[in-house]
Order: C-alpha cells, then sequence, then structure tokens
C-alpha cells in the first residue's frame, strides 16, 4: 500500500504529459466513484443522478470566482456545501418517501435532469452555453501551467475520499449502511435509524461530490449543463465503482484503474480506422464482460485469487443471495409500505 | 386564438402518445417480468427505426406497413440478448444489471453508427404530409394511424397476456416469479419470450415513429430515459398504466410547450415523474403495489 | 495514409538517391509533420463531426499530392485524427495523446465546450492550435485576454470561423439588403432556436444585432426549442399564431427536419424561411429527405466560396470521397485550416511552436475557399477578420449561395411559394 503510494507520488517525475491526463482521469473518477460508493455501495442507495452535484459544485464555485473573484480553493467547499443541500433534499423527499431500489434511481435521475433543464434557462449562469473560464494557469485561480500540479490535486482528492471510506468502513455508521444493504427493514427491527444513516450518507456524499466539481470546471476550462448535469456524467460516475465492486473500498479505485485506460487503449487503437464507433463497440463489449467474468466486480474476484493471503480489516458483509434463489420479489422492490 | 391553440397542443400530444405507450408497455412488460432495467430499450428502439428506413429505403415498404417485420426483428433482438446476457443476471445486484445494460446500450449504438452512419434519418411514408383540417384545429393523419396502430398493438398484446395460456403464465411469473417455478412452469422460456415481446414492443414503436420524428443512432437514450419516465408515472408492470402515462406524458408535454417556454417542456415529465414518485409511487392507474 | 502510389513514388525517389551516390538522409527522406484534429466524431454530433474529419483529411491530402512543405524539403503532412466522442473530457485527453504522438499543431473541435476544453493544452504545452469551427466569441478572447494581464507569456490559439457576432451583423446586414433588392418588407419575425450550446448565443448575436443595425421586421416571438429533437408540432402552432411573416430558425438537421415539414403541415403562410446561420438546411441528407420541403430555405451561413475554381475542384472530389456530399460549411472550414496550417507552416520553415505563432499572426493568405472579406489575417485577439458568412439558398435541390453579389451563383427567390403550393 505504501510502495503503491510512492510511486504514485514518484511518478510524475518520469510521465509525460498526455500520460499524466490519463492519471489525472484516473484519479478523477476514482474520486467520483469512491463518493458515489458511500451512498451507492456501502449503502445500497443507487443513484444515476450524481451528475447533479458536480454540476452545482462546479457552477457555484466557477460563478463566485467570476462574479465576485472569489478563489475558487475556497468556492470548492461552497459548492460542496451547495451540492449537500440538494443531496439533503433529495435524501429527504426520497428516505422520507421510503423510495428504494429503482424507485430511488429515478428520482435521482429527474432530479439531475430537472437541474440540466434549470440551468440551461438561467442566463446569469450562461444559460444553454454555459460558463467559460479564462485559462491564466494562476495556481490561486486553481489553474495550473504544468499537467503535474492537477496530477497531484487529483491524486490527493482520490487519496481524501479513501480515508473518509476507510474511516466510514470501520465506524458505527459503515456498519449501519451495510447492514440497511442486506435488509432495510430487518436492519430497522433492529434499531438502526436507516432513515438518518441514509441521509447522511446521500448528504456526504454529494458534497465529495459537489468539491470534485470544481476540478472538473477548473480542468476543461468550459461548463455547459448538458455536459455537467447530464446523465452521460453520472453514467461515467458509476461505471468505475460497479466494475471494481461497489460497496469495497478499493472498488473506485481498482475500477479506474482498469476502465480509464481501457478506454484510452481503446480510443487509440480502433477509431483509427475508417469507421467511427468501433472503439465504443469494444468499450461496451468490455463493460459486458465485466458483468459476465466477474458479477460482482473486480475486486471481490481479486480478493477471491488471494484469499489464502492474510487480510486486514473486517471482512465485508456477504453482499448477495446465492445462486439459484430467486429473489424475493415483491419485498425490495416495493415502492413502499402501504 | 390561444384556446385553439391549447386545443391543437393537447390534441398533438393525444395521437403522438400512441409511440410513447407502446415503447413503455414494452419496457413496463421487461421490468415486470424479469425486475431487469433495460437500459438499451431506446437503442433497441433505434434499430427498430432503422429497420423501418431501410425497408422503405430498399423495398419502397411503408412505416405504417413494415412496422410488424420490424417488431418480429427486434423480437428475435431482444430473444438474443436475453438468452446471452440478461438470463445470467437475474439474481444480480441492480448495478451489475445497469452495467450490463449499459455496455449492451454502448454497443446497439455505435453498431448502428457503423452500419447506419452518422446521418439524421426520418422514414418515408405516404401519408407523411397528410393533415385534415377541422375549423382552426388539423389532425395530422400520420400521428393519428400511428395512434391507432399502437393502440390495437396494445389491446394485442393485452389480449395475449390475459387470454393465452403463455400469457397467462407470463403474468403469473410477473407476480411470483419463485411461485411460477413452484408450479412447475418453465420460467427460463416465459422470461425469453416477455423479453422478446417487450423489445417487439419497442421495435414496432421505433418503425411508427421514425415516420414521425428524425432520429440518429444517438437519439436512443432520450427515448429511454422517457420510457422509464412514462412506466412510473403510469405504473410500475400495470399495462394500461404504461398506455395511458405514455398520452400522459406526450399532452403534458404538448401543453408544457404552449405554457412555459418550449424548450422547458420536459421539466414537466421530470416534475410530474417527482411528484408521482412521493406521493403515489405506485403510479397514476397501478392499483396494486406488485 | 500511404496508398501504394506515394509508396512508389518515395521509394522511386530513394532508389534514384540512393543510385547517384549521395546518402539518403540528406535530402530525399521527406521530414513528416503531424497535425492533431479532434472533432466529434461519434455520440450526437457524429455526423458533422465525420464531415470535418474528412475535410481535413482531404487537404492534408491535397497539400502533399503538391510537394508538401516545399520550405522545409517537401516534409509531408499527416493528420492524426482524434474522436472527442462528443464529451469535453475526452476532447482534452485525446488532445494531449495527439501531442503525445509528435503533433506540432492542432485544429478542431466544433463543440465550443470541447474547444475550450482544449485550450489549456494548447497553452500549457505549447502547441499551436488553430480552431476551425467554434463560434463563442469568448475562446479566443479569453486567452487574449489572459496574455494582456500577463499571465500568459504567448497565446497559442487562433481561429478562423466566424464568431456568433460575426453571425448576427451579418444576418441582419445580408436580411436588410436583400429585402431591398427584392422590394419587400416583412414585418413580422419569428425567432426560433435550439437551447443548445450554439443556438443560444447564436440567437442572442442575432437579437443583438437587429437592436444595433435595425431592420423593417420586428421580432415578435421568440421559441426556445429543446435540443433533443421532439416533437416540434406545438412549437410551430405556436410561431403561427404570431403571424409571422418571415421564420428566422436555429436548427440542427433532427429540428430543421421537423421544423420544416410541421411549417408545410400547418400550412403556415409566411414570405420565407431564413436562418441567422445554422446547420441542418443546406445538407446533401437534408435536401434529399425534405425535397421541395426545403427549396427556397436561406440560410447565412460560412459558405465555400463558388467562384473560386480551386473550391468548385476541391468540391467536386469531395463529393466523390463523401459519397455524394456536399462540401459545406464544416467540412470547408476544416479543410481551410489545413490550408492555412500550411501556409504557416511553409513561412515558419520550422515546427518550433513560438515561430509557428510568429508566422500565424504573419498569416496573409489571398484566395481562402470559403467566403470571406478578403485574404486571410488574424487581429490581436487571434480571429481571421476575413472568416464571413454567404447567404445561402436551396435552389433546384441544391445550396447556392445568392448573396452577396461579388459571391453569388444564382438571383435569390423571396419571396418564396408556399409549401403546400410546390411543383
Amino acid at each position: 500500500m505504501l510502495l503503491a503510494l510512492l510511486v504514485l507520488l514518484a511518478l510524475p517525475q518520469f510521465l509525460g504529459s498526455y500520460l499524466l491526463t490519463v492519471f489525472i482521469f484516473i484519479f478523477f473518477y476514482a474520486y467520483l466513484g469512491q463518493a458515489w460508493n458511500l451512498l451507492g455501495g456501502y449503502g445500497g442507495q443507487i443513484s444515476l443522478g450524481h451528475a447533479a452535484f458536480v454540476g452545482i459544485g462546479a457552477y457555484t464555485s466557477t460563478y463566485l470566482a467570476m462574479t465576485y473573484q472569489l478563489s475558487p480553493w475556497i468556492g470548492m467547499l461552497i459548492g460542496g456545501a451547495a451540492a449537500a443541500c440538494l443531496g439533503a433534499v433529495i435524501g429527504y423527499l426520497g428516505f422520507r418517501f421510503g423510495l428504494r431500489g429503482f424507485y430511488f434511481i429515478l428520482l435521482t435521475v429527474a432530479f439531475g435532469e430537472i437541474c440540466r433543464l434549470v440551468v440551461s434557462h438561467v442566463d446569469a449562469l450562461g444559460g444553454a452555453l454555459g460558463l467559460f473560464i479564462t485559462f491564466s494557469g494562476d495556481p490561486w485561480q486553481f489553474q495550473f501551467s504544468d499537467n503535474r500540479y492537477y496530477y497531484y490535486v487529483a491524486l490527493g482528492l482520490m487519496l481524501i475520499s479513501m480515508g473518509i471510506a476507510a474511516l466510514i468502513e470501520r465506524s458505527r455508521m459503515g456498519a449501519y449502511l451495510a447492514a440497511i444493504r442486506e435488509d432495510e427493514d430487518a436492519s430497522e427491527a433492529l434499531g438502526v435509524n436507516a432513515f438518518g444513516t441514509k441521509l447522511a450518507a446521500i448528504v456526504l456524499s454529494a458534497f465529495l461530490t459537489g468539491v470534485g466539481g470544481t476540478f472538473y470546471a477548473n480542468y476543461l476550462f468550459s461548463l455547459q449543463p448538458n455536459t455537467a448535469f447530464g446523465i452521460p456524467l453520472s453514467v461515467e460516475i458509476i461505471l468505475r465503482p460497479i466494475v471494481g465492486g461497489s460497496g469495497t473500498l478499493m472498488g473506485p479505485v481498482l475500477g479506474s484503474f482498469i476502465l480509464s485506460p481501457l478506454a484510452e487503449v481503446s480510443r487509440t487503437y480502433f477509431a483509427r480506422g475508417g469507421l467511427s464507433g468501433v472503439h465504443l463497440i469494444v468499450y461496451g463489449s468490455l463493460l459486458i464482460a465485466v458483468v459476465l467474468f466477474f458479477p460482482r466486480g473486480a475486486y471481490p474476484y481479486l480478493r477471491g485469487v488471494f484469499r489464502r493471503l492474510p487480510r486486514r480489516g473486517a471482512p465485508p458483509p456477504f453482499r448477495h443471495l446465492p445462486p439459484g434463489v430467486a429473489r424475493a420479489k415483491p419485498a425490495p422492490e416495493r415502492p413502499r409500505d402501504p | 386564438m390561444t384556446l385553439a391553440l391549447i386545443g391543437q397542443a393537447a390534441l398533438n400530444g393525444f395521437l403522438f402518445g400512441g409511440v410513447y405507450s407502446l415503447m413503455a408497455v414494452g419496457l413496463s412488460l421487461i421490468f415486470g417480468v424479469m425486475r431487469v432495467i433495460n437500459i438499451a430499450h431506446g437503442d433497441m428502439m433505434v434499430w427498430g427505426s432503422y429497420l423501418a428506413f431501410v425497408l422503405a429505403l430498399r423495398l419502397g415498404l411503408d412505416p405504417f406497413v413494415s412496422f410488424v417485420l420490424c417488431a418480429a426483428a427486434i423480437f428475435c433482438m431482444g430473444v438474443v440478448v436475453q438468452r446471452a446476457l440478461v438470463n445470467r443476471v437475474l439474481n444480480a445486484p441492480h448495478e451489475m444489471q445497469i452495467l450490463l445494460m449499459l455496455g449492451v446500450a454502448l454497443v446497439l449504438e455505435n453498431l448502428a453508427l457503423v452500419v447506419f452512419g452518422p446521418d439524421t434519418r426520418r422514414t418515408e411514408s405516404a401519408y407523411g404530409l397528410a393533415t385534415v383540417w377541422l375549423g382552426p384545429i388539423f389532425v395530422d393523419v400520420a400521428r393519428l394511424i400511428t395512434f391507432g396502430l399502437a393502440l390495437a398493438l396494445s389491446c394485442a398484446l393485452y389480449l395475449f397476456l390475459f387470454r393465452s395460456d403463455l400469457g397467462k403464465l407470463i403474468r403469473a411469473a410477473a407476480d411470483n416469479g419463485y411461485g411460477a417455478l413452484v408450479i412447475g412452469a418453465d420460467v427460463e422460456r416465459i422470461y425469453m419470450v416477455a423479453f422478446g415481446i417487450g423489445a417487439a414492443c419497442v421495435g414496432a414503436a421505433g418503425a411508427l415513429m421514425s415516420a414521425l420524428l428524425p432520429f440518429s443512432p444517438a437519439t436512443g437514450f432520450a427515448q429511454t430515459v422517457t420510457s422509464f419516465n412514462i412506466v412510473i408515472i403510469g405504473g410500475m408492470g400495470s399495462l394500461l398504466g404504461a398506455f395511458l402515462g405514455g398520452l400522459l406524458v406526450a399532452v403534458a408535454e404538448s401543453l408544457g410547450a404552449v405554457l412555459l417556454v418550449p424548450s422547458l417542456k420536459e421539466l414537466v415529465g421530470f416534475v410530474l415523474l417527482v411528484l408521482i414518485l412521493l406521493f403515489r409511487p405506485q403510479g397514476l392507474f397501478g392499483g396494486k403495489t406488485t | 495514409m500511404v496508398n501504394r502510389r506515394t509508396f512508389l513514388k518515395t521509394t522511386g525517389v530513394a532508389a534514384g538517391t540512393a543510385a547517384l551516390g549521395f546518402p539518403a538522409i540528406l535530402r530525399a527522406q521527406p521530414k513528416e509533420i503531424k497535425i492533431g484534429a479532434v472533432h466529434p466524431v461519434t455520440g450526437p454530433l457524429a455526423e458533422i463531426g465525420q464531415a470535418c474529419r474528412l475535410g481535413a483529411q482531404m487537404a492534408v491530402d491535397a497539400v502533399n499530392a503538391a510537394g508538401g512543405i516545399k520550405s522545409m524539403g517537401g516534409a509531408k503532412l499527416t493528420l492524426l485524427p482524434g474522436d472527442s466522442e462528443t464529451k469535453p473530457d475526452v476532447a482534452r485527453a485525446v488532445a494531449e495523446r495527439l501531442i503525445n504522438e509528435g503533433a506540432v499543431m492542432l485544429t478542431g473541435a466544433f463543440h465550443s465546450g470541447h474547444t475550450m476544453a482544449m485550450v489549456p493544452v494548447a497553452q500549457q504545452r505549447r502547441v499551436p492550435f488553430l480552431v476551425d469551427i467554434s463560434a463563442a466569441d469568448v475562446i479566443t478572447l479569453n486567452v487574449a485576454q489572459s496574455v494582456k494581464e500577463g499571465k500568459q507569456k504567448t497565446q497559442y490559439v487562433y481561429r478562423n470561423f466566424p464568431t456568433t457576432t460575426v453571425f448576427g451583423r451579418k444576418a441582419i446586414q445580408f436580411m436588410n439588403e436583400i429585402f431591398r433588392a427584392t422590394g419587400t418588407s416583412p414585418k413580422r419575425a419569428v425567432l426560433m432556436y435550439t437551447n443548445d450550446p450554439f443556438g443560444k448565443p447564436q440567437s442572442e448575436g442575432f437579437i443583438k444585432a437587429h437592436k444595433e443595425q435595425g431592420a423593417p421586421f420586428e421580432i415578435v416571438e421568440v421559441i426556445p426549442f429543446p435540443e433533443v429533437p421532439t416533437d416540434l408540432s406545438t412549437e410551430v402552432s405556436k410561431a403561427k399564431a404570431a403571424k409571422p411573416d418571415i421564420i428566422c430558425p436555429i436548427t440542427r438537421p433532427a429540428s430543421a427536419t421537423l421544423l420544416l415539414r410541421e411549417l408545410a403541415k400547418q400550412r403556415v403562410e409566411i414570405l420565407g424561411v431564413i436562418s441567422p446561420g445554422a446547420p441542418g438546411l443546406y445538407e446533401k441528407g437534408q435536401i434529399d429527405a425534405l425535397g421541395k420541403l426545403i427549396e427556397y430555405t436561406m440560410d447565412n451561413v460560412p459558405w465555400v466560396n463558388p467562384v473560386s475554381p480551386k473550391a468548385r475542384k476541391i468540391a467536386e472530389e469531395y463529393a466523390k470521397r463523401s459519397g455524394g456530399k456536399i462540401f459545406d460549411t464544416n467540412s470547408g472550414y476544416s479543410y481551410e485550416a489545413i490550408l492555412i496550417m500550411a501556409d504557416v507552416l511553409e513561412r515558419a520553415r520550422s515546427t518550433d511552436p513560438d515561430a509557428l505563432v510568429e508566422a500565424i499572426r504573419a498569416t496573409n493568405m489571398t484566395d481562402p475557399i470559403m467566403v470571406a472579406a478578403g485574404p486571410v489575417r488574424f487581429n490581436e485577439v487571434g480571429d481571421t477578420t476575413s472568416a464571413s458568412t454567404a447567404m445561402v439558398q436551396i435552389l433546384g435541390q441544391r445550396p447556392v449561395v445568392v448573396h452577396p453579389k461579388e459571391s453569388a451563383e444564382a438571383k435569390l427567390v423571396f419571396p418564396v411559394p408556399k409549401f403546400w403550393e410546390r411543383g
């Protein structure tokens, strides 16, 4: 673990700008994936609207920087707070009204889309054209002339998110979340405050994702509602933790280290021919292959392979029903008790 | 004049809602039986549209005729997807199902891009521009035909599910898959047929819609989102709900375009969705909660 | 792409010099100069992105066929195509990769957001970036401002495409001239636009120019519609209710199809459809699909100069290589960007970034292939002063330039016959 960290810290000395970019996106999406993982992985409350938090965070800090010259370093916390507020609203409504599983997913999709549509009609935020950030390379403005600094910022974000996830995994909240994920009704019967725990998880997850929005804005230098709030970004966020193994500490990181390079490789080698789109067919097939061959994600699979190696920390709770047993249909899917 | 405008918008939305309903009915069936979130739904629809386009171009078939062939083809596509992929993740957690279907959606979209190219297409129909004027209001003939066909197909599906033995088994499996297994039903075959029929519905919807709306490989995604929206509003697993939900969403968006800024009309659908989720999660027309 | 002929040619030359006893390395091996081109070749903008890529590739082939960069010993250009997948983060990563693979200049990226994501890459890595298409004013303006404030040393981002401001001004100017020439005076205009990063500023530019320059007509209703092609029947009913004389749409291909068909279905009586500048109203596929409905539609777009014999020849070749498509705004400007780059390299005699920037600043390329207001020159902001638009009308199922007069191929038709009374 320490060795890996040292390697990552030393790496920029040896990498060119392009490979740094690849690593930056690996770290950044691992960070967003970890933030999602707190709610979607550990807590089993899948959100397909996390782009809304990225968008709110990004727009908040960028707007403050453009209008009041507030440094995005401060703005990113305000952006995170704004995202946390939205998270609280979604969480309060969703959990108070008992939306579970598929219904909660759609609630998050709907909120993401509502945010996208509203922001694309707010002229102060540039409407559909969005906001454009002047590139100055001023570190106080969260801009760097060298990719190495972005690399360290992204790495820092990823490590912070891992630290938070590790803390939660070992805390009482982590145990509650796991219990809720496995069987919410039973956990409540045992005295777990499911509503409060889930609400805390979504607020924290939204805050972290919102903070990431500032990085997104100041690495891409423009924000459009369609990209910053769109479902494609939400999908991008959830891919990595799921591929890596949701509900595990290393899942989002591993997933990111698998998917981002795969996407780059397929882009580099399959997009060359005359047929545009082949590389995305390859990428899509890889996603399918992951599901078929690592049905619980890559990290749990790897852990299975190295099962005999000593492992630190508590073993994760048993995640799925054994094969062959059909999931009891009405209970997990029922929107709420009548 | 404004009244005529509102009436016109409501009528246009209503007639357009037929295809919305048909695609939502397909999705509702798949979800109801297998509890699988078919994110590739819209992309299957785009394939239906492209088939109709090719049939019109090569054989001169009107989409209002060729939709039968398109439905059959997408039925086969659905069966293959179900057998080869979906069947293996029936008991997997939600996130793995989503991941799988995202992969399928990505493959289908970009396969369409490679095969048919990136251009925006529309299927030519003999009735494409026909209108009938009733005073200040007109009736779009293509929409009217589409609506009629979508209604007929939905009715046929209803009869199949409620009258035929296989249909009854599908409903039984939707109610309780474990129970269906206990009474000795061939659940695997039921799942396969149900997925195929759901796909056929959306394939037919794609063929019909190709005469009304232009499409390109990338349009499938938005249709998936709309389908889910409708299914929830109408009531998950309820065919009648999905059908009426389709009409409701289409009319609401059309009226939204009159009463709000038109570019905000999608907002109406999403706000409606949130309200339904919060206050009537079984959907407007879903009586039971199963 | 190395085809058989160029392969034979180069080996032939190498064999010739070898036979003469000269060391081949000295002269005969032309250096290769790589240019990175990022376009949205997949995703919602795939149609346009693929046209851009083909335009750029053809320009590279043409430059090479004409002997490459002569001042650098006939060095050949190589196009490194990149796909942004219609996503800004991918655009940025792809730009980095292309530079890594040796691109000494960049072009792209159609979508203003993607272009913007590539700007810092160009500035950080000191790789001159000639934007081929992107209309948002801020792209070059931002960099120029940073340089002025001393936060950046050199500007590496330049653009050869009209900005939305230019679009708006030209649209109003041309419309006024057209109305005067045809003795018409439309009173009521309805502006309809797709609410996306292109349509939104484009509509604002038009409204602003209308206010500043004045016109006989009033914009009585502004109707934005969603980016995703949904039903437009209600939007058209709304437009019809405003009793317009002209309709000014800012569309994409899908919405253009819907709009024109609804105008016909709902029997909207207008003098004509005049777009302030938008795709979807001139492409081959659109004309084939819409037939007589798209006939007479006018569009104020950057266009290939029909008076230039060079441009006409390219257009013929483009039709051959694209399966019958029209050499238009997008393919044309991507093509011209490569021509400008070749011209810059020729004068810079090196691939050193600062030499390239100096050469870009000194550009004075006469005979551009696009309709332009004079030779290609870059101003202090980094935009070309020449990039302009033309009024294109579909006549005889073909887009032809009808205004300004010096580039016009045919006489414009206005007012136009009603949709339902056309042959």
